[in-house]
């Protein structure tokens, strides 16, 4: 029941997702912990003078919350999509190489730090998935090139390694200190400032444009690594490129809203129920269905509990299980 | 005096349930058992001594099967079953705040180790340590040969308890929600530790400030305060805490006194429409935001209390059930209200 990857079906799919996003974006902006209603949320937007607060609530903590689900979300599900192709593996998620942990530990080392170096934890974060990031790429790397075996041990075991060395961390601190941090670890989306929105907007964008790049590669590659370089696809180029691109991806998002779980494993698997295996029909897909995702996932964490917040990871991890089990079924049954 | 408490104590088991001790009026002497008192003045009372002495042999022989004759079975704050020995002198303290209370009460010196956090007072520093709250080092614990440990449900964690009672150790579970809970954490310590005079004391003395407090600002208009507990993402105190508790004696109002949970996640939405008249931050020694850090907070610069400068440090010792949190009291209730006190100490 997949669709054609025509160029008319992608352009559709395109279109379809596109306008689905922008729904699900209006009526993320109409709700939230603060009671507005619409009139105020639409005046708020403009910026119209009628209300400052509400103006001030949506244009500087909803909008931005919105914009920065939207870019995570693609992120990750794009990330998701060229490892599970790169890895050759179902399992893979944008966590599986250590690049979330690298950003985790980063981040927790600069609040342990404190002072200036914790306020710029999310920048210590990215340093650390970089680190973390040509790290295993140089343990993946055998007689000159990448291979993807290695590569995903070196990161598995790099990820757990790094992983033990955050509960290590965790336990040097005071309990006060390690809820805030615990929080972080589970995804969060609450704090984003319009610098962060500046920087990871192009990067984002340009990364996943990037990615789709090497949709046709992609395909290939799916067949192994031999035939796709009897079929005349530069392996090496390609994988150093995808993993690169993936990690960046990875490290981007997580060091601005920590290690939101289950979305880069789900969302690729969903794109392909629907949309097929073709990645210049996959990796479209995936980027603006991370985004519908996570955009509704953090809708709920901002309502369910109000005047309180869910932290958003928990909601794609209780949603994304079973909505995965039931379309599961769904297209095999 | 003695004569009327001496029916009261005879026996075993005279130390009643946290509860129900707790809503018995203070009476300065509540003695349990004659051994506890101080040699001294059971040397005035050679002949109730004899007859302590007979109790105790009494207590030998129809209580066999007790931990140590001496042992004590009782229900403490957290509803568990505790053996508490009559007169503990190896006590081990698992929080912060219990190793304040058992200084205050003046039996420091019987505290054999606390926790690495454990900074209050100073001399606290030099004991021992266990290790840290939530994991501490059972084998450390056990290295030190206490005959009672005390925890917290707040702190601690109920497997650490259970192991101890394994080994023969007993914990004495505390429990603190409000201010008043805290008073009878003192309580409860100063009886089991046979200090009980030193806690009708501090108590005394307690209630008094938190009552002069209370006396300054009855009448005052409350104004509306943001407790930060973490800053990213946005934690506050809900209203089951200690804190909710201090800032509304203080003279203040709580704006997440709706929230569920101990420890909630505030919407910066919710933050920004509740607009707090002022803020609070607790100060920790180590790992603790920066004001700068929380001006990255979107929508935070638009808030009343930035805008007006009303946000301020409060130390640590709000953050801890102990004798100091009486201090912070008097410190939140200065912030809220400067005007009658003195004015407050940091601001920025």
């Amino acid at each position: 029941m997949t669709i054609a990857p025509t160029r008319r079906n992608v352009l559709l799919i395109v279109v379809v997702l596109t306008l689905s996003l922008a729904g699900v974006v209006l009526a993320a902006l109409a709700v939230g912990g603060a009671h507005l209603s619409l009139g105020e949320v639409w005046s708020g937007l403009r910026g119209a003078a009628a209300d400052p607060q509400a103006a001030i609530i949506i244009r500087e903590i909803r909008l931005p919350r919105i914009i920065l689900a939207i870019l995570v979300g693609g992120a990750l599900a794009v990330s998701g999509t060229g490892l599970q192709a790169l890895l050759r593996n179902p399992l893979a998620d944008p966590y599986v190489l250590g690049v979330s942990s690298g950003a985790a530990l980063g981040a927790i080392v600069a609040l342990w730090l404190g002072g200036r170096v914790a306020a710029a934890s999310p920048l210590v974060a990215f340093l650390g998935a970089a680190l973390t990031m040509i790290w295993v790429y140089l343990l993946g790397r055998r007689a000159g090139r990448l291979a993807s075996y290695t590569l995903l041990l070196a990161g598995v075991i790099t990820a757990s390694f790094l992983s033990a060395v955050i509960l290590f961390v965790l336990t040097l601190l005071s309990t006060r200190d390690v809820r805030g941090i615990a929080f972080w670890l589970m995804g969060d989306l609450s704090v984003v400032t319009n610098v962060q929105l500046r920087l990871l907007l192009p990067a984002i964008v340009l990364a996943i444009l990037g990615m789709y790049l090497f949709a046709k590669d992609l395909n290939v590659l799916l067949l192994g690594e031999e035939e796709a370089a009897h079929l005349g696809v530069n392996v090496t180029r390609v994988e150093t490129a995808v993993y690169l691109l993936a990690s960046l991806l990875t490290g981007l998002a997580v060091s601005v809203s920590g290690a939101i779980g289950y979305l880069g494993l789900l969302v690729p698997h969903l794109g392909r129920m629907i949309v097929g295996n073709d990645h210049r029909a996959l990796l479209p897909a995936a980027a603006l269905g991370g985004a519908i995702v996570l955009v509704l996932s953090d809708m709920l964490a901002r309502t369910v509990i109000a005047p309180a917040e869910l932290p958003v990871g928990a909601v794609t991890a209780v949603a994304g299980a079973p909505v995965f089990i039931y379309l599961l079924r769904k297209t095999t049954g | 005096m003695l004569a009327v408490d001496w029916p009261r104590v005879s026996g075993n088991i005279s130390f009643a349930p946290a509860a129900i001790a707790n809503s018995l009026p203070v009476e300065p002497v509540r003695m349990r058992n004659p051994f506890c008192l101080p040699e001294s003045r059971a040397a005035r009372h050679p002949p109730l001594r004899r007859a302590a002495a007979a109790v105790w042999l009494a207590a030998l022989f129809i209580a066999p099967f007790a931990l140590g004759a001496a042992a004590r079975h009782v229900t403490d704050q957290t509803g568990r079953q505790v053996d508490v020995p009559d007169h503990p002198h190896h006590i081990v303290s698992l929080a912060p705040s219990i190793t304040e209370i058992i200084y205050a009460l003046g039996a420091g010196d019987e505290l054999v180790g606390d926790t690495d956090f454990c900074d209050y007072p100073p001399e606290a520093k030099l004991k021992p340590h266990v290790g840290e709250v939530v994991n501490p080092s059972l084998e450390r614990i056990v290295a030190l040969k206490p005959d009672l440990v005390f925890g917290t449900a707040e702190a601690n964690r109920r497997e650490t308890a259970d192991q101890l009672a394994r080994l023969g150790i007993p914990l004495y579970g505390l429990t603190s929600h409000n201010l008043e809970q805290t008073f009878v954490s003192i309580q409860d310590v100063g009886e089991v530790l046979g200090h009980e005079r030193q806690a009708q004391e501090l108590l005394g003395s307690l209630r008094a400030r938190v009552a002069a407090v209370e006396k300054r600002v009855a009448g005052q208009p409350r104004p509306k305060v943001l407790f930060v507990v973490w800053y990213r993402p946005l934690i506050t105190a809900g209203p089951q805490t200690f804190i909710s508790d201090v800032i509304h004696r203080g003279g203040g109002v709580s704006i997440s006194g709706d929230l569920k949970g101990e420890w909630p996640r505030l919407s910066l939405e919710v933050a920004l429409q509740r607009d707090p008249d002022v803020i609070l931050i607790p100060q920790t020694a180590a790992f603790s935001p920066s004001l700068e850090d929380f001006e990255k907070l979107p929508g935070w610069k638009d808030l009343r209390a930035v805008k007006q400068h009303r946000l301020y440090l409060v130390p640590e010792t709000i953050l801890r059930p102990s004798p100091r949190l009486v201090d912070a009291l008097e410190e939140v209730a200065a912030i809220l209200h400067p005007a009658s006190g003195s004015p407050p100490r940091t601001s920025r």
